[in-house]
């Protein structure tokens, strides 16, 4: 069966340089191999870097931005809001993305858009609005300065409509700290691999969208029994209750009790003062909501309310469990409070909560050794927990002042400027670690290391089951988990929907394979649609290997080898250098690459046309 | 005996499940700009998250603008008579909630119909955010909130089985007046 609906099969081209916007039409053929989100986005990237010979600064006017969701994005079933933004990453240089939950994905679809893609740069500040099929570029250089919040707000007054979803950047993006994200919906951020400073680069402040069109469903009836079953297991599911009321905060717990909780940057794995950080502490004085994407019963966020002292009336989504973690315990502090501030703070400017959390957290332990002098900190000393100090620097960073500006460079400026920083700041591929401490789990270590963007989780995430299992598990098992979740991990954000259901309460993946059928009348097997991500898994390879990775960059953070945590169940393991080398030999062998982490030459003409 | 669909916005997580069943209950298509309700958020200055969707007033405000009496309220429901219907949308201007919807592709205001008595979005609400109650209950949970934040109320805290339990009780005649 071929496919009969799902789609719009319409991509808008906008380039700012000229000022125009372009509907094109998707064929058929494009649609089916690379279904949505991170799958469209690699596919146009890699044509895009043909195009220029595999020349693009990223964050020069040729870098294609591309905003994707998927055909199950809006469409009813458990958690369907996600998008992907998809680019050259100016944090690595290679292959980025990032995506998010909330709304902003449908509403591009309702605009009757599968895909959106951005080049060139604004003569001015200004936004691009999308209204049903009208496009328009409106300089608005007033937004300049503005944090991405009060932006949103002067947007929604100079349209006349508080009826839009807004992708926005704050003077993080504007300045283009490599790791400033894209705002939605307030609090919803593509955090990771510097999506922000692309829109910055571009002149680009925001992408308003409002969409009235119906999301092409092909069996809405078929549709609604299986999301309907769907539901049922999630709301009979022990841990349902408790992921709408603590959701992701209940990670910082399990994270401390397994001793994979980053602490002091990373020097601990489990942090004394817990209690006071975790989910519990969370809904006994702060919680005052819920948040839930589009269409999810789970509703993992929160809304927070700082009631009392300094911070009074800080009001958050969030934090989640990384910002929690990245924020509080790596930067050692213990105040709840101070916490969401320094989140409320991230927000506002527009940067990356992982990636801040990491670089603090590394200046802090780089001027506790003795690697980064007073004057290299503009005299403004840093110690853990230092709230004011923490929270100074991070604005610092955003406008690029004193150390500010390097630091806004991330992990791979910082480690040419202080060659000793190396061995201090967690990063892979110029990416910032993620909060799971690999050091007790190997097979993070390689999740991390053969992640296409570099140290973050989302591409696998096997530090559970090791947690779990132990470590007696097979070098085959292993590497087979991790590209298993390589394939399937993705394969939602290609589809467009949330992976917690399935990675959080075990919802079957075979739904999916049934959601994909009622939505575009084509039957397409689990396997052939995991097969399809795993494609694009490859293509986002050849990707980096033509930008110059090979195995030498497939390698984890100095501290992994080298420093063990200090405290907790893992205290005094390190990865094994020689066991990480087998894994990643057998990974490659696994996967069909050479020993170089290169795919064979005929791969390439997969992704011809 | 007539029911009220109530919203409890507190409760409300803003992932427009309701606006997704009612759109496809009534109109066969997934699109939630075609529901009779909607959830409305504001951040951060309020943090709100709520859900718009007809009282069914018993003097409607609808009703008396229509100019062609296609409003009436029978029996807990305002009705729309499709055949008197103009389309004006005299009624989406004048309902005080904004709980009246247009779109382009629909002739007619979208509105709520209670699905015949048993609303599509109360029973996929996942947060118990909907609620339909019977009318002489409206205002119930308010009234037990307002006697339990009395400000006049005291508490004491104790143990029964070994469990933590509050016990509440006002003092009459010591209160500072």
């Amino acid at each position: 069966m071929s496919l009969k609906s799902g789609y719009f099969k319409k991509h808008l081209h906008v380039d700012l340089t000229k000022g125009n916007a372009e509907r094109r039409d998707l064929p058929d053929a494009f649609i089916e191999k690379y279904i949505g989100g991170r799958g469209f986005g690699a596919k146009l990237v890699w044509d895009n870097l043909r195009k220029h010979d595999f020349k693009i600064d990223p964050l020069g006017p040729e870098n294609l931005m591309v905003v994707a969701p998927g055909p199950l994005t809006g469409v009813y079933l458990p958690s369907s809001g996600k998008n992907s933004f998809v680019a050259i990453s100016p944090a690595t240089g290679l292959y980025g993305d990032s995506s998010i939950g909330g709304s902003f994905g449908v509403e591009l679809r309702q605009t009757g858009l599968d895909v959106l893609s951005i080049t060139g740069r604004a003569p001015e500040l200004s936004i691009i609005f999308i209204d049903n099929d009208e496009t328009t570029i409106i300089p608005i250089p007033e937004l300049k300065g503005k944090s991405c919040l009060e932006a949103e707000g002067r947007i929604k007054e100079r349209l006349g409509t508080h009826a839009v979803h807004v992708a926005i950047i704050g003077v993080a993006g504007e300045n283009m700290v490599r790791f400033a994200c894209v705002n939605t919906d307030w609090g919803r951020n593509a955090g990771r691999t510097g999506i922000g400073a692309i829109m910055g680069s571009k002149n680009l402040k925001a992408i308003v969208l409002r969409g009235h069109k119906d999301i092409p469903v092909y069996d809405v009836p078929g549709l609604v029994a299986e999301t309907e079953k769907a539901c049922k297991y999630l709301e009979e599911h022990k841990y349902f209750k408790m992921w709408q009321q603590e959701g992701l905060m209940n990670v910082i717990e399990y994270a401390n009790e397994k001793g994979i909780l980053p602490a002091y940057n990373f020097k601990d794995s489990v942090f004394t003062k817990h209690d006071q950080i975790n989910g519990a502490m969370m809904l006994d004085q702060y919680k005052i909501g819920d948040s839930a994407c589009f269409s999810c019963t789970m509703c993992c966020s929160n809304i927070c309310l700082v009631k009392n002292g300094k911070y009074t009336g800080t009001v958050v989504e969030g934090p989640e469990y990384e910002s929690c973690a990245m924020l509080g315990p790596n930067l050692g502090i213990d105040n709840f409070a101070a916490i969401l501030a320094a989140n409320r703070l991230c927000d506002e400017l527009g940067v990356d909560t992982i990636s801040t959390g990491n670089i603090v957290g590394a200046v802090i332990e780089g001027y506790e050794k003795g690697i980064l002098s007073l004057s290299d900190l503009d005299g403004k000393e840093i110690t853990w927990g230092d709230e004011d100090a923490i929270l100074e620097l991070i604005q610092r960073i955003a406008d690029r002042q004193g150390i500010g500006d390097v630091l806004a460079d991330g992990a791979r400026r910082i480690i040419d400027k202080w060659p000793e920083m190396d061995k201090i700041i967690l990063q892979v591929k110029g990416l910032e670690q993620s909060a799971y401490d690999s050091r007790p789990s190997i097979s993070m270590g390689l999740a991390y290391a053969t992640s296409d963007i570099g140290a973050h989780h989302t591409r696998a995430w096997t530090i559970a089951k090791e947690m779990e299992e132990g470590q007696d598990w097979s070098d085959d098992e292993k590497v087979d988990t991790v590209i298993y979740h390589q394939k399937l991990r993705p394969l939602f954000d290609m589809l467009g929907v949330c992976r917690l259901p399935w990675i959080e309460l075990g919802l079957s993946e075979r739904h999916y394979e049934n959601f994909y059928k009622y939505v575009t009348g084509k039957e397409a097997s689990l396997e052939q649609l995991l097969e399809l991500s795993n494609d694009v898994y490859d293509l986002t390879r050849l990707i980096n290997v033509r930008l110059g990775v090979s195995r030498k960059d497939d390698s984890l953070p100095h501290k992994v080898w080298a420093n063990p945590p200090l405290t907790g169940p893992n205290a005094g393991r390190v990865i094994n250098r020689d066991d990480f080398q087998r894994l990643l030999s057998l990974y490659y062998k696994k996967r069909g690459w050479d020993q170089d982490g290169i795919p064979p030459a005929g791969v390439e003409k997969k992704f011809d046309d | 005996m007539s029911k009220k669909l109530t919203v409890i916005p507190e409760l409300c997580s803003g992932c427009s499940i309701c606006e997704l069943v009612c759109a496809i209950k009534h109109f066969g298509v997934n699109n939630p700009k075609k529901s009779a309700i909607r959830v409305l958020t504001t951040y951060p200055h309020p943090v709100m998250r709520m859900p718009i969707v007809c009282s069914q007033c018993k003097v409607a405000p609808c009703a008396k603008v229509c100019p062609t009496d296609a409003l009436r309220w029978i029996e807990g429901v305002v009705h729309l008579d499709e055949e008197n219907c103009t389309s004006c949308y005299k009624c989406v201007e004048a309902c005080p909630f904004g709980a009246i919807y247009a779109h382009e592709d629909c002739d007619l205001p979208i509105m709520c119909d209670m699905c015949g008595g048993d609303p599509e979005c109360v029973k996929k609400c996942p947060n118990g955010a909907l609620r339909l109650i019977p009318e002489a209950a409206l205002g119930e949970s308010k009234r037990l909130n307002n006697i339990l934040s009395y400000t006049q109320m005291k508490e004491i805290e104790f143990y029964e089985k070994g469990e933590k339990r509050i016990i509440h009780y006002a003092e009459i005649g010591k209160e500072e007046l």
